[in-house]
């Protein structure tokens, strides 16, 4: 007996350090898929981001390494239309309100080169709610007509976020249009979808009155009251109308990135006939299901997911109701196909008595 | 005889060596001095709340001084380049203008096709701007004695109190490519001063003075880091935006800058 | 006679001819690079007075890699922690040759910061090696070298300035070469650039 026992014990023994040390190697496995953003590893390719005037964006990261990202963003100040024959002094990134979308990778670094147009006014900055550095890049980015600047930074958190600018006056800056979104996608990219569209709504204060023709001055009281005349999706009252319309077929999955430039109002933004089947709450990585209505704050921003069941117009609001109707918070998506009845039918009318 | 010779011989040629040891331009030495003939119009001094101050209420006293009546035209710039060619297109320094520096001039002696004689310079460095001044005998104006003078509308010396009065600079704020417009086209302020709002920019003295970094959300507090008892932007105007824009344009500048809608106007003590 | 007149004469006539090569040779300057680099701060023209009361041009200060920084000697907040990032990067290039490298302070408030002070300031700091120097001049040639360097300041009471806390490197031509923004103990990068020019 006692010439057995040794050999087992040393037996068991063994087994169980064995078995710990797995333990201890699965662990580090998952150390390394929690691993520390700054560390990630460029793949050393350098790639110049190709941005699309929105509602679109650019082409999902999927499962791509991190890599260096060049950004090129040129603040242009011209007049545009909030609505028909309205004219505005809009101040844009790349020309469009809202600015370009930009989209990168957790772990990519981002070397962003801000030019201001020689015939810009006044001068310009950026700050990006991803930047982590000091004013989000704004006092790196500080640039007089004419001339650019470039600073680098690594994104190290996955989600949807708000760049504006940020020179003085700040409020009249961003309320002339000067913001847009970034968005840093997780390792490995969000989830595939069939349509994605880029909406983003700011208030607009002007000296005339709702639908006033011409060329309507900024007000800086309105704007300190809040009292916007115009709430916009995409900086017009037609965005997302008419030919603007957003398109989806039935049974594909649609995702929008949704922004709120502010500069003053939340947004509850929803969509009239559709329930949110994912919502990225705050536009982090967080997810809720089945959402009617979400809220986005002034500077904030959402990740809205719905599949097209049913064919029809379905209308994006900003459901403080009487900014939709009586001052432009409306937008359009169209989905096209066939009647599908088992979710929504329209019945005949019941038989009256006779 | 010889011993003259030797002697003149040696003072010639040391002569010379000196002059190729110093070959190295110097900025007013070699300044020809031009006559103006831009008006100037004298300014009482005064005090006034200051924009920016460390607390929240700043006088600022400004001494009476001179000010031009209007921005420096392209044709005052000419007449100063063709006594000073130092300061062309093609022989500035790099240290004193960057590369922007007059290039829409379509040549050294040939002002934009786009302006006017009578438009005012722009796409000058501060040392240019302070060059012209010191050779027609004056100095930039200071920020303080710039914005003393800016304090007036048509009919008085002090209108910061009127809102439309900061709307109307705003708007006149908008206008892009007004430089290629002739000086003293509309009327002057109470002083006699044209065109101090929407045509361009101005060079001032002390333009580095402006501590704003850019991060202006930062700009309430003080920015120990960046700026050594830094004087923060708390300013007693919050709604005031057309002074936000002046200062922020200010502290975006570095002096050899040179912007398409940046130009200035000349100062004189009394 | 004849004789002695002619030794003369061909002395007198070496000695021309000596002198007349001496100053030719001298004429040449040893080093060829006479020429004004078009971004050096040598051209400015600004009147300097140093801490021993010497008045110079800047252009004197050619031929050494140059680290500089605006302050005022009574500044209690942010230019002593300029002046310790001055020293630990000065002790982080370690064995230099101090014949190569100077460490210029130059005065934002030259009203007050004479001579007496900038000196009695040196040697506080025990900043003596003859590398260290600390320059003054008048209002303008203050705010025209502030200017040149991108440093901002304004004069907030006689006694308080208020001014970016900057840190340059020039070439031996007197051309920006590096600038460090702000307060930071990591000197690592900007010595760097100084080893690079050395």
């Amino acid at each position: 007996m006692k010439s057995l026992f040794r050999p087992l014990f040393l037996a068991v023994l063994f087994t169980l350090s064995f078995t710990a040390c797995k333990q201890n190697s699965d662990s580090s496995l998952l150390a390394d898929s929690t691993m520390n953003p700054e560390d990630i590893a460029l793949d050393g390719t350098t790639e110049v981001l190709e941005m699309p005037a929105p509602p679109f964006v650019p082409t999902p990261v999927g499962d791509r390494a991190a890599k260096k990202i060049i950004v090129n963003l040129e603040i242009i100040e011209k007049v545009g239309e909030l609505a028909n024959g309205v004219e505005y002094n809009f101040w844009t990134f790349n020309g469009t309100v809202p600015g370009a979308f930009i989209r990168a990778r957790v772990g990519d670094e981002i070397e962003l080169r801000l030019k201001n147009h020689e015939d810009s006014v006044f001068p310009h900055n950026i700050d990006l709610h991803s930047v982590n550095g000091p004013g989000g890049g704004a006092e790196a980015s500080f640039v007089a007509p004419g001339k650019e600047a470039v600073f680098t930074f690594k994104a190290l958190h996955a989600g949807l976020f708000v760049y504006h600018c940020a020179a003085a006056p700040v409020g009249m800056h961003i309320a002339n249009g000067m913001y847009g979104l970034i968005l840093i996608e997780p390792e490995g990219g969000l989830p595939a979808v069939d349509k994605e569209y880029y909406v983003m709504q700011g208030d607009f204060y002007t000296k005339g009155a709702f639908g006033e023709k011409g060329l309507q001055e900024f007000d800086i009281d309105k704007a300190i009251a809040e009292q916007p005349d115009y709430v916009l999706f995409n900086g017009n009252t037609g965005s997302l109308l008419g030919a603007n319309e957003l398109q989806a077929k039935v049974g594909e999955t649609v995702r929008i990135f949704v922004g709120n430039g502010g500069p003053n109002l939340t947004s509850s933004f929803h969509v009239i006939g559709e329930i949110f089947d994912r919502v990225y709450v705050d536009g982090g990585m967080t997810i809720n299901t089945n959402v009617q209505t979400t809220s986005i704050p002034a500077g904030g921003a959402s990740i809205v997911e719905f599949k097209a069941d049913v064919p029809g117009d379905y209308v994006l609001v900003d459901h403080a109701i009487f900014r939709a109707f009586h001052k432009g918070a409306l937008g359009k998506i169209k989905v096209n196909g066939d009647e599908n009845p088992k979710v929504f039918k329209k019945n005949e009318p019941l038989q009256t008595k006779s | 005889m010889k011993p003259f010779a030797l002697t003149f011989l040696f003072i010639l040629t040391s002569c010379y060596q000196n002059k190729s040891l110093s070959d190295a331009p110097k900025e007013t030495e070699n300044l020809e001095f031009i006559v103006s003939k831009k008006e100037m119009k004298k300014i009482e001094g005064g005090s006034y709340l200051g924009f920016i101050g460390k607390d929240s209420t700043r006088i600022v006293e400004v001494k009476s001084f001179y000010i031009d009546d209007s921005p420096i035209t392209n044709a005052e710039f000419l007449d100063f380049l063709r006594e000073n060619p130092q300061w062309t297109k093609s022989k500035v320094t790099q240290l004193y203008a960057d590369e922007s520096y007059l290039h829409n001039w379509v040549s050294d002696y040939e002002i934009p096709k786009e302006a006017k004689p009578n438009s005012p310079v722009t796409n000058v460095s501060w040392f240019a701007a302070k060059a012209y001044a010191e050779s027609v005998g004056k100095r930039l104006p200071t920020v303080e004695e710039w914005e003393f003078s800016a304090l007036a509308d048509e009919v008085s010396k002090d209108a910061s109190e009127k809102p439309e009065f900061t709307a109307y600079i705003l708007n006149a704020y908008q206008n892009k490519k007004a430089y290629n417009a002739e000086i003293k086209q509309e009327k002057p302020n109470f002083y006699g001063l044209y065109n101090m709002y929407g045509m361009v920019w101005e060079w001032t003295e002390d333009f580095n003075s402006v501590m704003i970094s850019g991060e202006s959300r930062n700009d309430s507090s003080t920015n120990e880091n960046l700026f050594c008892a830094g004087a923060s932007a708390t300013t007693t105007d919050l709604k005031n935006y057309a002074a936000f824009m002046r200062y922020a344009m200010r502290g975006s500048l570095k002096a050899n800058y040179t912007v398409n809608n940046l130009g200035f106007r000349c100062a004189k003590d009394l | 006679m004849q004789k002695i007149y002619k030794t003369e004469k061909m002395k007198t006539n070496l000695i021309i001819l000596l002198t007349i090569l001496i100053n030719f040779v001298s004429c040449n300057p040893k080093e060829s690079n006479t020429e004004m680099d078009s971004a050096s701060i040598f051209q400015l023209n600004s009147d300097w007075e140093t801490q021993d009361s010497k008045q110079i041009k800047l252009s004197e200060l050619k031929g050494k890699t140059m680290v500089m920084a605006m302050i005022y000697t009574s500044c209690k907040t942010a230019c002593p922690r300029l002046t310790a990032e001055m020293n630990q990067i000065e002790q982080e290039l370690g064995d230099y040759d101090p014949e190569k490298v100077r460490f210029v302070l130059v005065s934002i408030d030259p009203e007050v910061d004479t001579p007496e002070k900038m000196s009695a300031y040196l040697k506080t700091n025990k900043f003596d090696g003859k590398q260290w120097m600390f320059l003054r001049s008048n209002d303008a040639g203050t705010r025209e070298f502030a200017n040149v360097l991108s440093v901002k300041y304004k004069e907030i009471s006689p006694i308080d300035f208020s001014h970016s806390n900057i840190l340059s490197v020039f070439s031996e031509n007197g051309v920006l070469a590096y600038q460090k923004e702000g307060l930071n103990p990591d000197v690592s990068d900007i010595v760097n650039e100084i080893n690079k020019l050395l």
